[in-house]
């Protein structure tokens, strides 16, 4: 398996391009044309989560501050993200992706692979390059004309990102053994996804300096030497177009952070902010019909010192009140000046309602509240039912776009 | 810049129903100072999801002005939440 993969191409990999901007461009016919970023709050301190290309030919970056941005666009205009309009998008882009296989995997909410291996060979006849542009158009039919996708095709999932990466906005491009190594040398080894400034500094320092002596490069050194495990492998395989990465990850945890909105908050402020990340994750973990055992709290300072503390319980637990009382616990130890906090709970589990200990009945009466609330707030809308201590904190502690993750979705 | 203006303004709409992919389009509203509003465009229609019942949420735009309204499914009313203009 050495030889370039030179099958026909039959994954595909579907970008909307700066999506949440193009969204709001979308649904606001003023804004389209002019630079515009999408932030979770706000001020000017806030990290942009998306910017317009119209924001990024002027030299706005994803993750830059709003006042940066400001200094190099001052025409810019920040919006607040709206989840729900992404999410209704995110559906309609799996909706017509669902049309052509049943084998389509969303990688976060803005971009899928749709894998052609077992659909109808009536479908495939027609030839990947069409079906992409038939999608382009439904796209702009289907959500609206300001919609745009960029799309790759190759033979795995890798190449098929990299083909999609290649001409922004709205590329349609084939990767295939004849052009690998035409485009790879049009490309520096971070543009590849995978390869960020660590993995380059281990591939400089065998010589690796290109995306093409990377491809050039033999198994064993790979191996052996840059990657040090089967990784190497993998990245072997991969820049060949053989598929390494058709995996279904399993979820590992489910946690929530919060960047606090003022720096000056008391310490009881904190800890009911604190509250309401843990009613949140509660709520994600029994959408997904788990329990944990674990929980794990962090905090970051002014000072930018990181704290953290966690704690492995006998037992499994699942309500907001069992997760509230673990965290506020383990918090006590947290240091002063606390710019940002995050919970997270580990070591899920499903369920095992058969197996009832010595407090069977305290359990059971905990399962029954909880269920009551969540069917409450499942009927009512979110946080109808929620503590006491939590009542000021929703105008603050919003939720926000799930990044990596289509699973609350 | 930013203009948004957050509004809970209760508005007649006038709306055409019809079958495709948008599948209903506010044309025209009338504000409760009495001015109406010519739609020109409907940007997105998507639902707002509250509890087992849903909004339904239009962004649209005369052209000039980008408009948001919320039409509630169950009370069957219509509301602008929002106006946004000179962006400039």
């Amino acid at each position: 398996m050495t030889e370039h993969n030179q099958v026909m191409p039959l994954i595909m990999h579907i970008d909307l391009n700066s999506c949440f901007a193009s969204v709001e461009q979308q649904a606001r016919p003023m804004l389209r044309g002019k630079p515009v970023a999408i932030v979770n709050r706000r001020t000017e301190h806030a990290s942009i989560v998306t910017a317009s290309y119209e924001a990024k030919a002027k030299g706005v970056k994803v993750g830059m501050k709003l006042r940066e941005a400001r200094a190099l666009c001052p025409d810019i205009v920040a919006l607040e993200s709206d989840p729900a309009k992404y999410r209704h998008v995110y559906h309609k882009l799996l909706a017509i992706m669902n049309d052509y296989s049943a084998h389509v995997t969303m990688k976060s909410i803005d971009e899928g692979v749709i894998d052609f291996h077992q659909a109808p060979e009536v479908l495939v006849a027609r030839g990947l390059e069409e079906i992409g542009y038939e999608i382009k158009q439904r796209l702009r039919d289907e959500i609206g004309v300001w919609m745009r996708c960029n799309i790759g095709i190759a033979t795995n999932r890798f190449l098929a990102k990299t083909a999609a990466g290649l001409h922004k906005p709205d590329g349609l491009d084939v990767l295939t053994s004849e052009n690998i190594r035409a485009v790879l040398g049009e490309l520096k080894l971070t543009d590849l996804t995978g390869i960020a400034t660590q993995n380059e500094k281990r591939l400089n320092s065998v010589g690796i300096m290109t995306p093409l002596q990377f491809l050039d490069a033999d198994k064993i050194t790979l191996q052996k030497v840059v990657f040090k495990s089967v990784v190497g492998e993998w990245w072997y395989k991969r820049l060949r177009g053989w598929e390494v990465d058709d995996v279904q990850a399993q979820i590992g945890r489910v946690g929530r952070q919060y960047v606090l909105e003022r720096f000056d908050l008391s310490r009881d402020e904190v800890v009911q902010r604190l509250h309401h990340l843990c009613e949140s994750v509660g709520s994600r973990l029994r959408s997904q019909n788990r329990v944990a055992r674990g929980v794990y709290v962090y905090a970051k300072t002014h000072e930018r010192q990181y704290w953290h503390a966690s704690y492995l319980a006998p037992l499994p637990f699942f309500s907001d009140q069992a997760i509230y009382v673990l965290v506020e616990r383990l918090f006590h130890k947290a240091p002063d000046g606390v710019r940002e906090i995050g919970i997270h709970c580990y070591d899920l589990e499903e369920p095992d309602d058969t197996q009832l200990g010595l407090f069977a009945d305290e359990l059971l009466q905990e399962q029954s509240v909880t269920r009551a609330i969540d069917g409450l707030n499942h009927r009512f809308g979110e946080r109808t039912v929620h503590s006491a201590d939590t009542l000021g904190t929703g105008i603050y502690v919003k939720q926000k776009v799930p990044f990596g993750s289509t699973r609350y979705l | 810049m930013n203009d948004e203006t957050l509004l809970n303004e209760l508005v007649q709409v006038v709306a055409i129903f019809k079958p495709g992919h948008h599948s209903c389009m506010p044309v025209r509203f009338k504000r409760g100072n009495g001015r109406v509003v010519e739609v020109s465009e409907l940007g997105l229609r998507h639902p707002l999801p509250h509890g087992s019942k849903t909004i339904h949420v239009f962004e649209v735009t005369d052209g000039g002005t980008d408009y948001r309204l919320e039409f509630d499914s169950e009370r069957l009313t219509w509301r602008l939440r929002m106006e946004a203009d000179h962006y400039d």
